[in-house]
């Protein structure tokens, strides 16, 4: 199964919505400057952190499950990570959990 | 203050409705405030909710046929794997069939939700039927503070005050890190991550694979091959008509090893032949993610308790992760019931200061929670050990293989093929360092 089909199953709220409050900001300065193991790239389990072909990371929130992990797995202080506001945030919805 | 409750709780999860639950049996005026759209809709667990606590909270709860839980646990199974093999403990008992039972599965959207519907039904029940609210779909962001005291919590442009507040958010605890009880930021050391996925059957083939009686169960636990060589373990547990399986990894254990992703490990783990057999036919429902802690003691925080605030659940870093389960919603249930009592005792004292709420920390050391949590500590650092989720699982499969081959030659005596499979994947002193950790457990 890949991770797109994975996602697919997953239920989020207020997706699409443009004007939706992001509740994870990452500096990606710091990622590309001096993070020496780029942690969250391979921890994520819903693959926010993405490497491009210049071995540059970019972070999209639209994705994120709320999981929590990017918050202890970034030991460089470049994720500030807050709970999505109910009305204007993103993130999940479980129905199974 | 005329709308001042005696308490507000952060948190529906399972925490945070038990400690509701006895603060609406104790006639307590009390507001249970939740972010999700409403209770469980935020929640992950394995999970099998482990002990007969539920059956304090709900008499009789598995009488009622809509009761939130899937199936009760009375067969279980630790694997030990590598690459091709599994080699298990099995126990199966009709010793674990009669109610209370102390083990149930459940889905975390479905079981908290329920658990939230029997909070309303003791509200109703309560001297405070009409000032008494669980409200869900609120974030509280910040907790108000009077003299160092906590009083109250805002949420958006709102602030509500409560002479203690009981603090229920699990793991991701940012509000008692605001106050100080927590560092601002945990290491990886102390956490993991957890994934998994809900996978539908058929009722009956999922009944006749599984050979479950009515509502009985499943739980398989799983070492070795399952983390493919990552610090963690994997699950398996049945529900009514749907089987949970995932895999919990060392959270700084994967960020040393540089990959694989843990939705590439689960895809493994879901391959290997004696997990794929279980699988055969099923549609994966949902896939799910969260942070859960490793029992570390080392990780707690700071205090479970100060002026005018209670943590409880995995928000206080209380859980159990001994290999043979994974015990957080007992601890976050019991840990809540602690809680509320404390609370009751302090309004009948109308002292909410930490000197009167320590009784809370007191009756927590007193509690089976953490004497395990401390009696255990050894088989928690054992879990972190690579002989253990490696070594000692292909050592087992290894002797598993020779033992269980009957070809046309002589057979060999077990010992000797035991002292092969450890020479082969460990060593006779590196056993019995690892005998003389496990004595201790
Ligand atoms: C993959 C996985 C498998 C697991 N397997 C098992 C198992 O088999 N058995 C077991 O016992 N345990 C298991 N656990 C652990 C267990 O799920 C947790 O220990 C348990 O859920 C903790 O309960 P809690 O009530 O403390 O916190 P949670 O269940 O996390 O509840 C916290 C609640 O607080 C809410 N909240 C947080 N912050 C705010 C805020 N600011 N405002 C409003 N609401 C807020 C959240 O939305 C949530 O509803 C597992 C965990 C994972 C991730
Ligand atoms: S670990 Fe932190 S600094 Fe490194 S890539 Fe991830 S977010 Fe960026
Ligand atoms: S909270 Fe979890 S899902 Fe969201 S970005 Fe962080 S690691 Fe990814």
């Amino acid at each position: 199964m890949t991770i797109a089909e994975r996602l697919g199953t997953v239920s989020y709220r207020n997706q699409g919505r443009n004007d939706a409050s992001a509740h994870i900001h990452v500096d990606t300065d710091i990622c590309n400057s001096r993070c020496p193991h780029k942690g969250t790239t391979y921890m994520c389990p819903a693959n926010c952190y993405t490497v491009d072909a210049e071995g540059l990371v970019h972070f999209q929130v639209e994705d994120c499950i709320e999981c929590g992990t990017c918050m202890y797995a970034c030991d460089q202080g470049a994720v500030t990570w807050k709970y999505p506001d109910p009305e204007q945030g993103l993130g999940v919805t479980w129905n199974l959990g | 203050m005329e709308d001042k409750f005696d308490c507000i709780i952060v948190g529906g999860g399972i925490a945070g409705l038990s400690a509701a639950m006895v603060c609406a049996q104790n006639n307590l005026r009390f507001l249970l405030v939740e972010r999700g759209e409403f209770c469980g809709a935020k929640n992950v667990s394995g999970g099998v909710l482990w002990g007969t606590e539920l059956a304090r909270l709900v008499p009789d709860y598995w009488k009622a046929p809509d009761a939130g839980f899937e199936r009760f646990i009375r067969h279980r199974r630790l694997t030990f794997m590598d690459e091709q093999s599994a080699f298990s403990l099995d126990f199966k008992s009709d010793h674990f069939d009669q109610p209370p039972y102390a083990g149930i599965t459940v889905l975390r959207a479905k079981f908290d939700n329920w658990l939230a519907s029997k909070v309303e039904a003791a509200i109703e029940a309560s001297a405070f039927a009409d000032e008494s609210f669980l409200v869900p779909d609120v974030l509280v962001e910040e907790l108000l503070l009077e003299s160092g005291a906590v009083v109250g919590i805002r949420a958006g442009e709102e602030t509500f005050y409560a002479d203690c507040v009981i603090l229920a958010e699990g793991v991701n605890n940012l509000l008692t890190r605001q106050i100080g009880l927590q560092p601002e930021y945990v290491p990886a050391d102390y956490v993991a991550v957890g994934v998994k996925e809900v996978i539908r059957f058929d009722q009956k083939v999922l009944e006749d694979r599984f050979q479950l009686q009515d509502r009985s169960g499943l739980s398989n636990e799983f070492v070795g091959f399952a983390s493919q060589g990552v610090e963690g373990g994997g699950f398996l547990y049945t529900n009514l008509d749907t089987v949970s399986v995932g895999l919990v990894l060392g959270m700084k254990d994967l960020r040393e090893k540089g990959g694989p992703k843990p939705y590439d490990l689960l895809d493994t783990f879901k391959r290997h032949p004696a997990v794929a057999d279980m699988l055969r036919g099923g549609e994966s429902l949902e896939y799910a993610a969260h942070v859960v802690s490793t029992g570390d003691i080392r990780a707690l925080p700071k205090e479970v308790y100060a002026d005018g605030v209670l943590v409880t659940g995995e928000a206080a870093g209380l859980l159990l992760n001994s290999g043979k389960a994974i015990q957080g919603m007992d601890y976050a249930m019991h840990s809540g019931i602690l809680a509320a009592e404390a609370v009751a005792a302090a309004k009948q004292d109308e002292d909410f200061s930490a000197a009167s709420l320590k009784r809370y920390r007191d009756a927590l050391d007193a509690s089976y929670l953490m004497q395990d949590m401390r009696g255990f500590q050894d088989a928690v650092h054992l879990l972190h050990s690579p002989a253990m989720f490696q070594a000692v699982p292909n050592l087992f499969c290894d002797f598993g293989r020779q033992f269980f081959t009957i070809d046309n030659a002589p057979t060999r005596k077990a010992s000797a093929m035991l002292k092969d499979s450890i020479r082969k994947h460990s060593s006779f002193l590196e056993m019995m360092k690892l005998g003389f950790k496990a004595r201790k457990l």
